[in-house]
């Protein structure tokens, strides 16, 4: 079998975030991948929400996007915006929302908007769609980002959805959603402090030095005396990702040898 | 509307009586369901200053940005999914601060749900202590308000109502009086269509009466409020349509191609829109009976 690639990691640590049972919003990608994964092996029951208007897609091919039919197949419910992001997250029921981003700060805000390089030049990209709603809206949010100095500033190119910006509660920030609760990386699984909301780490995956961790991270990062090393995917994990779900490596990346 | 009035008119027809300025509406998403027919024909006779809105802005939208027929943008967000940014649009935010009011997808859902029920403004629990919310007060500074509840006292941000001059939305069956039926997932099609002052739907198939009736239930689109039908097979083409065609990926690699430089998207322009007549000699150019074959939905997959 090939050497586990990162993104296989950081896939398998965000599904097992999610319970069995629980109501999910999910983005595409790596996201996407993470809820898929933990509906096939310890949350059959997780209802999945995708923006567009689709309950529990059950792609048989890796779809493109959101708008991709692949998304709408086997699905138990065809709806809208507003029933989706509406009628289900407004309303409060949703308990996980689960989001890629272009940028991570130490609060878990993210940016989907644009990128800014060291000479002050913008370049947007998607904004923000269903992302504000959802770490709005959901009762907690996980983020899937790769971990550089970049990726994980201090002070965002753009706040495009909220965490607990500049450290204050929910409440302080008008928001009815619970915020962040992990963010999950190519290196590290990082909470967030229940008093401070600070980034806090949680695990270092294998075969990456926490000196590492610390040196990829713009913003400062809370060590405790007891950080764990990430569980790595179970073989079943990487069959389904690799046999079932993303087979043509269209959000996982290219395969490695074994080193 | 008089039940003896003939509703189905070409693209050209309806795209005439938009006068430059208008705010129009479109009901694509991304890469699916896009208003093709509709930008082409804007871009042929074009129109001028137009505003444009949309929730997940896609490729209908990414073209008559590129065509520079567009003034102002009031969008979610939006890409072509894996096959890149929506270019032409991200272009126009990078040079042109304010251009783009930007929301998420819901506040536009909710902006045209406002709209279509006839009230001039909605309350919501998004956007708020965000930069996308900063800058909505920097630049669209008339388009919302906050508020404390008068029953509960919490707070709210208020989003003025969206009521477009004239919204298009592409359909896989409507009958000649403008009964509309969508499959697969909708977006915010229904809520922007009837918010709207004047609604034309493009559809893939028209159909008779009767076969509306057999299922009555799916029409999001009742014919009382459609002004007009365009009847338009591969309509969406490059971008898909449940049930009917897939998206065409190659084409759509080849538009990407084109829109990440200023510079080649003119050649586009020119081949695929300028250079074809209708939406007919397009089909032929991009490939034709041959091609549309190759997309054609597989029964039970939808695509």
């Amino acid at each position: 079998m090939a050497a586990v690639r990162a993104t296989e990691i950081m896939v398998a640590a965000a599904s097992r975030e999610l319970r069995d049972g629980e109501v999910v919003v999910v983005g595409i990608g790596l996201p996407l991948m993470a809820c898929f994964l933990a509906k096939r092996t310890h949350a059959p029951r997780l209802i999945s929400l995708s923006e567009i208007g689709v309950i529990n897609s059950d792609a048989k091919d890796t779809p493109v996007g959101v708008a991709d039919p692949r998304n709408f197949y086997r699905a138990t419910c065809r709806s809208s915006f507003l029933d989706i992001m509406g009628l289900n997250l407004h309303r409060g029921i949703v308990d996980v929302g689960v989001l890629g981003a272009l940028e991570a700060d130490g609060f878990g805000n993210i940016n989907t908007t644009l990128i800014k390089d060291e000479e002050g030049n913008i370049r947007y990209w998607n904004g923000s769609a269903g992302g504000n709603d959802t770490a709005s809206l959901a009762k907690r949010v996980i983020l899937i980002v790769r971990h550089d100095k970049r990726k994980l500033p201090k002070t965002l190119a753009h706040l495009t959805s909220p965490g607990f910006v500049q450290g204050r509660s929910r409440e302080q920030l008008s928001l009815r959603g619970g915020g962040p609760s992990r963010l999950i990386t190519d290196k590290a699984v990082i909470g967030f402090d229940p008093q401070t909301h600070q980034a806090t780490l949680v695990s270092v995956h294998p075969e990456i030095e926490l000196a590492d961790v610390v040196e990829s991270t713009g913003f400062e990062l809370k060590i405790p005396g007891d950080v764990k090393v990430t569980a790595l995917p179970t073989p079943e994990d990487l069959r389904l990702l690799r046999e079932e779900l993303d087979p043509n490596d269209l959000y996982l990346g290219r395969r490695k040898a074994r080193s | 509307m008089a039940n003896d009035a003939n509703k189905v008119k070409t693209v050209a027809e309806v795209v005439q009586t938009i006068p430059d300025g208008a705010h129009i509406a479109l009901g694509g998403f991304a890469i699916n369901r896009c208003n093709i027919v509709v930008s082409h024909e804007l871009i042929r006779q074009q129109k001028k200053d137009l505003t444009l809105s949309q929730g997940v802005v896609g490729l209908d939208t990414d073209l008559l940005v590129g065509a520079g027929l567009v003034k102002r943008c009031i969008m979610g967000g939006g890409s072509l999914d894996r096959f890149g940014p929506v270019h032409c649009i991200n272009r126009a935010r990078e040079t042109q601060p304010g251009w783009s009011h930007d929301y998420s997808s819901l506040t536009i859902c909710l902006k045209y749900l406002a709209g279509a029920l006839g009230i001039s403004f909605i309350p919501t629990k998004c956007l708020m202590s965000s930069e996308v919310l900063d800058r909505l007060e920097q630049f669209a500074p008339d388009d919302i308000r906050k508020m404390k509840c008068p029953f509960t006292g919490e707070e709210y941000l208020l989003l003025k109502a969206l009521t477009p001059d004239i919204c298009f939305v592409h359909v896989q069956v409507a009958d000649r009086e403008g009964n509309s039926q969508i499959s697969g997932a909708r977006w915010e099609n229904e809520e922007q269509a009837k918010s709207g002052k004047r609604l034309v739907v493009v559809t893939e198939e028209l159909v008779p009466t009767e076969y509306i009736q057999r299922n009555p239930e799916r029409t999001i689109i009742p014919g009382h409020r459609v002004e007009a039908i365009i009847h338009q097979p591969f309509g969406a083409h490059p971008s898909a349509c449940f049930d009917y065609y897939d998206y065409d990926a190659d084409h759509l690699r080849l538009y990407v191609n084109h829109s990440k430089k200023k510079e080649t998207f003119p050649d586009y322009v020119n081949k695929y829109i300028l250079g074809t007549k209708d939406h007919w000699e397009y089909l032929d150019l991009v490939g034709g009976l041959k091609q549309m074959n190759e997309i054609r939905a597989e029964k039970l997959l939808g695509y």
